[in-house]
């Protein structure tokens, strides 16, 4: 198949399940208390932007999504880093960090309420701490792509170990990181959004919550195709950095 | 005994020892206990020269070259680089060409060439003209573009080689360069290297496994034992230049090779 080809079976698909959703409550072939119809639903999300409420809600969950990842990202590559080039670090904590990887994040978030009440702090840190740890895996994995071989070149050369930084290590890990960084922003709002489903007072996560508890189909579907567009607009972000840096992925 | 031309080298060679080992011994220490890895090893290559290093697998070769580059430290011995001591990498005095694939993938041909320049911050202009220059030298003229992924075996060996040169210094150390080539490559690849050594006068040590290519190559032979490696035979390889593909079938070169092989054999035992 051809790009062409490809990109437009995708937009017939889109439009093929766009289209049912419009008109198969309006047939009446789908309850539409249960599936109300798509333009039914487009409107209430250009209400529902318009609202102070959900404005900043919206407001809120960017703060909480970015001041989480800020801290997760940095906090999170500095142990990676750390796992993998300092054997001893790494044998002790690898396995450690991988069983904690494995459950669940959500058990701990009780946890989270106690410590940190069920604000903006606990939000925060509950999706600090279930993106840390894909952080740290996606980190030492960058590092131990690094080659051996490409380091010693670059020292024969006379760099310095800053050259051998900037110039080795970070071309060397950039896909694997940029990739880490699309992964990590997912855990990061799905962080957040439990979170706010669980216990909250406002953010996008709590409003759909509480729609989804009434059976507000139409508020609780306009939350979910702004969700997408969001995540659409971050990924397709990621992906066009990737796109910049790949010429020399095989 | 046609090929059997006097030993000097048509180029005229200075006194002065390019590289000079004395009594170098290594130890590493292993996860198991001290590995022993060079012995009390002492050569010297005379500046000019080409001087091909074998030995069996393991035997210290590439430690040796290491060490050489100013990469690793001995834990005895010293090692002269034209009369001053080695203690790290010098660019200026040693350039290295590495096993198989060390170009930075991320890199073009060009930028990869450009590499050591741009490493000591060379202005611009020079850098390219020099990356450039190279990049004829090897033959590669119009494949400056084109990344590491984009070349065959040969060409990205021809790049690296390019590579080692671009800052001009007077000794080229090769860690089995073309090992991972294909028969028919590495015999090409080693008679451009000898064009490019004649063009550029550099002094080369060159590791290899071959016996073929050591004894093509080669102006003399280091023999190096098994672990832990000690030079023991040094070996004359009274060929007349340039050399030929032909050379390789007559009864000197049959006889140079063997004896190297019956020294490697006997001690490896
Ligand atoms: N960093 C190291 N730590 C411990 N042992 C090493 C290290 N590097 C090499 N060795 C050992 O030293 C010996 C010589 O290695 P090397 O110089 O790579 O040999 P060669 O290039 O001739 O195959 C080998 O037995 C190898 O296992
Ligand atoms: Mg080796």
């Amino acid at each position: 198949m051809t790009r062409l080809q490809i990109i437009f079976t995708r937009l017939a698909l889109f439009a093929l399940v766009m289209g049912a959703w419009e008109a198969l409550p309006r047939a009446g072939a789908v309850n539409p208390l249960l599936l109300p119809p798509l333009s039914g639903v487009v409107r209430m999300l250009g209400q529902l932007l318009g609202r102070a409420q959900v404005q900043e809600a919206i407001g809120v969950t960017a703060a909480e999504v970015i001041v989480a990842f800020i801290i997760a990202v940095p906090l999170g590559a500095a142990i990676g880093i750390l796992a993998a080039e300092n054997d001893y670090f790494g044998a002790i904590f690898r396995p450690m960090l991988f069983y904690v990887f494995s459950i669940p994040k959500s058990i701990f978030l009780p946890m989270f309420i106690l410590v940190f009440g069920i604000g903006f702090g606990q939000k925060v840190a509950y999706a600090a701490f279930s993106t840390l740890f894909i952080v740290i895996m996606s980190a030492a994995a960058a590092v131990e792509s690094v080659k051996a071989d490409h380091v010693l070149v670059a020292r024969s050369y006379g760099a310095s170990p800053l050259q051998v930084l900037t110039r080795v290590y970070v071309p060397s890990m950039m896909p694997f990181l940029l990739e880490a960084l699309r992964i990590s922003m997912i855990f990061n709002f799905t962080g957040v959004m439990i979170a706010e489903m669980y216990a909250s007072r406002t953010g996008i996560g709590h409003l759909i919550a509480s729609w989804g508890e009434n059976f507000q189909m139409p508020q609780l579907l306009a939350g979910v195709i702004l969700l997408a567009a969001v995540a659409i607009l971050f990924n397709e972000t990621v992906r066009w950095l990737e796109g910049r840096c790949s010429t020399w992925r095989t | 005994m046609q090929y059997m031309a006097d030993v000097k080298s048509p180029r005229p060679q200075s006194r002065a020892a390019a590289i000079e080992v004395t009594g170098l011994s290594h130890i590493y220490e292993g996860r198991d206990g001290q590995v022993p890895a060079l012995q009390e090893v002492s050569l010297t290559v005379g500046a000019g020269r080409f001087v091909v290093i074998v030995g069996p697998s393991g035997c210290g070769k590439t430690s040796l070259l290491m060490m050489m580059a100013g990469l690793r430290h001995q834990s005895s011995g010293t090692i002269l680089c034209a009369g001053k001591p080695i203690t790290g990498p010098d660019p200026n005095r040693v350039g290295v060409v590495f096993q198989e694939a060390s170009l930075f993938p991320w890199l073009t041909a060009l930028d990869n060439i450009e590499f050591p320049l741009s490493i000591r911050h060379a202005p611009r202009e020079e850098r390219r003209r020099r990356a450039d220059a190279m990049l004829n030298l090897v033959g590669l003229k119009g494949f400056g573009t084109r990344y590491p992924h984009e070349l065959s075996g040969g060409m990205k060996q021809r790049v690296s080689i390019a590579r080692g040169l671009v800052q001009d210094p007077p000794v080229l150390l090769m860690d089995e360069p073309f090992a991972a080539l294909d028969e028919q490559t590495r015999m090409t690849m080693g008679h451009e290297l000898l064009r490019i050594w004649d063009e550029t006068a550099k002094t080369v040590v060159f590791v290899t496994h071959s016996l073929t290519e050591a004894v093509y190559l080669a102006d003399e032979v280091l023999v190096m034992s098994a672990r832990p490696g000690r030079i023991i035979d040094r070996i004359d390889i009274a060929l007349a230049r340039p050399r030929t593909y032909e050379m390789m079938a007559t009864d000197v070169f049959g006889r140079l090779r063997e004896r190297i092989w019956q020294q490697i054999r006997r001690r490896s035992d």
